[in-house]
């Protein structure tokens, strides 16, 4: 219990003030500051002011800002600034330099993937976008040492996330079904009618429209079959899509699949998919424990899948929705997320403005256990407090710890508390900071801080 | 010890810290345990004391992904096999490892078949649960928790540590080696758990100023992550101490080897991890449980390779590991179980591979275990309706044999329930 009965903080006024001088801070005008509270043991949610809310908004739907990035959105406001992410169009990335030429003998190089990669999400001019594409990489999972390196699977897969990341899910499931990558991780691509293969047509149900539970192994068995047929493309054949060949295909018939007894071609079983009653809300549920709460109530869910269904699946409104909920500001919703790991680092890496070390990213995601293109396993990325053990905490005080010396100018640290934290602080962390005297060690506080580490 | 809270949690922590580190071949603390006959009165006996206070270890290893267990102990005499699987059987039964007339090791488990040889092995054969789930997901939660329902969020070994264990008192009770985050078998918000992925680099680069600092940063955090984030800090710097002793204490008396035949997927480093939990083991740290994970056991495709590369890295790992024990005098008290969320389908698919099954065999290993087969081995002439083979033993069985025969745990107030014993560990001398 005593661990436990900590303090939380307190919105502005008067004693806020008096705390900030306290702290020996500066008092920004009209932020929240951090003040003892005995007896509380949740943060104290400032997000009753748009500030609050922007700011919370720039951490989980973009990787975080830097004081230019906030401050424009501030200007804007809340809402026109969620209208402005959520419709802008993911931009393209430049080339990976040999990755449409990946093959046997000359391998993509993963090391430099992984860079280009977090290089858009340092650097992107869509953050929504490319953010969503980390999402749909968590959800719609493959791995390089599957996939392999000697193709460029893993690469395509990447644009093709982007490109539909915040398009509609119909058409998205049609393309995460036939796209190279995706056949050889779930082996649709060896899956033939005759001795079908279920690997993909379960977890297509499972992990990325319905959720267990909620079909039949005779479920799996008949999209198994209907979805039969499929092959990775040669080279000669120069798409970027799997190539269907009607005699890999199953041609025993009509089968019954989720209640629906016909001859299914591959949009068929996915129609019959996004027909279920689950698939929504299974969606839509995956999308609020990673953007808005770890645990939505169905009512929350119901209403927003609703929506989702009525615009046609369309990924982007269904984003406009959430992020414009009640449930996005409530009070429970504040802290309720544990920054990724990427997340993390890259946010550090905005805030302190050293968008050019991303590679610093790559030797220390591993032991915080997230390293890009390689999920655990097909379920995707852990989320929240698993994330949080012995190894992975410390490992995240390293990367600032290599972070403060790779920095050559570290910016002003008088408002970072305030910019990064929102100005609501454990005890712990106000103290600490009011004893740091130098921009260094407070960036460090900052950076290190269990708030930094929420979104 | 009666006062829990405030600043006596803190001499209690301390005192246990100081009372529970095992010497090498230390017999245990707790005196008395040889006047208690019956194995299951004893465990009672130690939990209802301070926690469970003897020096035995459990190393659980997930296979993860579904190990095929028919190419794990492969059925000799049924044709039916070479039916089902025109082409993975073939090999698998002309190279085996015979154990007896019907059953044989896969080719590549050279190491483990000396260990059964010594008598050291017990293979339980045909183990599954009811109503088979052929989720990864959903089959690992009803491993990790024990509880075919999938009702329970804690961990079977979670719960154990919370409840009979003082993992406050003593963080390094529990221990994933080789990982990031605490698995879900080892998983209680009761209980502490350390995480270690790789102990040379285990600590904080900026030294003992960060140390501080960042415990002084992580202390009373709100927030329904509070709790966690300043004992996974905690926790950390106990395993920073730790390994700083065990890393002098200790010597490997074994070669450790992850540069095994590419085994893609796998992901972990079994042969490291395992070498850190025979460091941990060796140095006295007072560690009971511990887990590692090797992955890549979903094969649906290309099976005929894959899956005997990772038998034979896993008997390679395994087989340092107790060579490593043996060594250092310290494999009396060590058992090494494995498990996996479920075995694989009998009929192969079209890509050379299995898709998810249902029971398969579960390998225990070490000196504490009385070496043979046990359960019945399931009949490939009697599938169950999906195509899959029949459990004969529930894994709970298993878990209760770990829990009261080994470990000397109650394992009712682990399992909710008394399964049927499947004696596969050692009735100590003079116990009946």
């Amino acid at each position: 219990m005593t661990r436990r009965a900590v303090i939380g903080a307190a919105v502005a006024g008067g004693a806020g003030v008096a705390a900030f001088r306290l702290l020996g801070l500066a008092k920004p005008a009209g932020n929240p500051v951090s003040q003892s509270l005995n007896g509380a043991t949740d943060w104290i949610s400032p997000l009753a002011t748009e500030r609050a809310q922007v700011q919370q908004l720039l951490r989980r739907a973009t990787f975080g800002a830097g004081p230019a990035d906030l401050e424009k959105a501030l200007s804007d406001g809340y809402a026109k600034t969620v209208q402005r992410l959520v419709e802008t169009p993911a931009a393209k990335p430049p080339p990976f330099p040999g990755g449409d030429q990946a093959a046997k003998g000359s391998p993509l190089k993963l090391v430099q993937l992984q860079k280009w990669w977090v290089d858009q999400m340092l650097n992107g001019p869509t953050p929504f976008a490319e953010r969503m594409t980390l999402f749909w990489h968590g959800h719609f999972t493959s791995d390089y040492r599957k996939v392999g390196l000697q193709s460029p699977y893993v690469y395509w897969q990447n644009l093709t996330w982007r490109d539909n990341a915040v398009g509609d899910l119909r058409s998205f499931l049609y393309q995460v079904t036939t796209d190279p990558g995706m056949l050889r991780y779930l082996d649709l691509g060896t899956s033939t009618g005759r001795s079908p293969n279920e690997n993909y047509s379960r977890e297509l149900m499972e992990l990325f429209t319905m959720g267990a539970g909620t079909f039949g192994e005779d479920d799996v068995r008949a999209a198994a079959k209907a979805l039969a047929g499929w092959r990775e493309p040669q080279p000669a054949e120069t798409v970027r899509t799997g190539v269907f060949d009607p005699r890999r295909a199953y041609t025993g018939g009509p089968v019954t699949f989720l209640g629906k007894t016909a001859r299914f071609d591959t949009k068929g079983v996915l129609d019959q998919v996004l027909a279920q009653k689950a698939t929504a809300p299974f969606v839509v549920r995956r999308v609020l424990v990673n953007f808005v709460m770890p645990n939505p109530s169905d009512a929350t869910v119901n209403r927003l899948a609703a929506g989702f269904v009525k615009s046609k699946w369309s990924i982007r409104q269904l984003m406009h929705d959430v992020f414009s909920s009640d449930e996005f500001k409530s009070a429970s919703s504040y802290r309720s997320l544990v920054k990724q790991p990427i997340e993390f680092m890259v946010s550090a890496l905005r805030a302190l403005g050293a968008e050019s070390l991303g590679q610093l990213t790559q030797q220390h995601g591993s032991g915080m256990g997230q390293t890009l293109f390689d999920p655990p396993d097909v379920g995707g990325w852990p989320l929240n407090e698993a994330w949080i053990s012995s190894n992975t905490v410390m490992a995240r005080v390293n990367f600032v710890t290599a972070l403060m010396q790779a920095v050559k100018d570290l910016p002003v640290s008088t408002d970072a508390h305030v910019q990064q934290l929102d100005g609501v602080l454990s005890p712990a962390t106000a103290q600490l900071l009011s004893a740091a005297s130098s921009d260094q060690e407070r960036w460090t506080l900052v950076l290190a801080s269990p708030e930094f580490q929420l979104k | 010890m009666t006062e829990e809270h405030g600043i006596n949690q803190l001499k209690r922590r301390d005192f246990l810290k100081a009372g529970l580190v095992f010497g090498a071949g230390a017999a245990g603390l707790a005196a008395g345990y040889a006047a208690v006959p019956d194995a299951f009165a004893r465990a009672v006996y130690a939990a209802k004391q301070e926690g469970i206070t003897n020096d035995k270890v459990l190393v659980m290893v997930q296979l993860a992904g579904g190990n095929d267990g028919l190419r794990t102990v492969v059925p000799l005499q049924d044709p039916k096999l070479h039916d089902y699987r025109p082409r993975l059987a073939g090999p698998s039964v002309a190279q085996a490892l015979p154990l007896t007339a019907d059953y044989g090791l896969n080719q590549n488990l050279k190491g483990v078949k000396k260990l059964f040889d010594a008598g050291r092995v017990a293979i339980v054969q045909g183990v599954g649960y009811p109503n088979p789930v052929f989720s990864h997901f959903e089959s690992i939660r009803i491993w990790e928790t024990g509880d075919p329902t999938r009702r329970s969020i804690n961990g079977w070994l979670g719960q154990l540590a919370a409840k009979q264990y003082d993992t406050l008192g003593h963080p390094l009770t529990g221990c994933a080696c080789g990982a990031t985050d605490v698995p879900g078998a080892l998983r209680d918000l009761q209980a502490t758990m350390t995480v270690i992925q790789d102990p040379k680099n285990f600590g904080f680069t900026g030294g003992d100023p960060v140390e501080e600092a960042v415990t002084a940063l992580y202390k009373d955090t709100p927030g329904i992550y509070g709790a966690l984030f300043d004992t996974a800090i905690a926790t950390a710097k106990d395993t920073i101490a730790t390994l700083k002793t065990a890393g002098a204490k200790y010597q490997p008396m074994a070669a450790y080897s992850d540069q095994a035949k590419l085994v893609y997927s796998s992901k972990n480093q079994l042969a490291s991890a395992l070498q850190l939990a025979a460091e941990l083991i060796v140095a006295g740290t007072g560690v009971k449980l511990l887990h590692v994970t090797l992955g890549g056991f979903d094969t649906h495709y290309t099976e005929l390779n894959r899956h005997d590369d990772l038998m034979g890295y896993l008997d390679q790992a395994v087989s340092a590991f107790f060579q490593d024990l043996d060594a250092h005098g310290m494999a009396n008290n060590v058992l090494l179980a494995t498990w996996s969320e479920f075995g694989r389908r009998p009929k192969e698919n079209a890509s050379g591979g299995t898709d998810h099954g249902a029971a398969s065999p579960l390998l225990l290993i070490g000196s504490p275990v009385q070496g043979g087969l046990y359960g019945s081995a399931p009949k490939l002439g009697d599938l169950d309706a999906t195509g899959n083979l029949k459990y004969s033993v529930d894994f709970r069985s298993v878990y209760q044999e770990i829990l009261t025969s080994h470990l000397g745990a109650d394992a009712q107030q682990v399992l909710g329930a008394t399964f049927d014993r499947v004696p596969f560990i050692k009735v100590p001398a003079g116990v009946s």
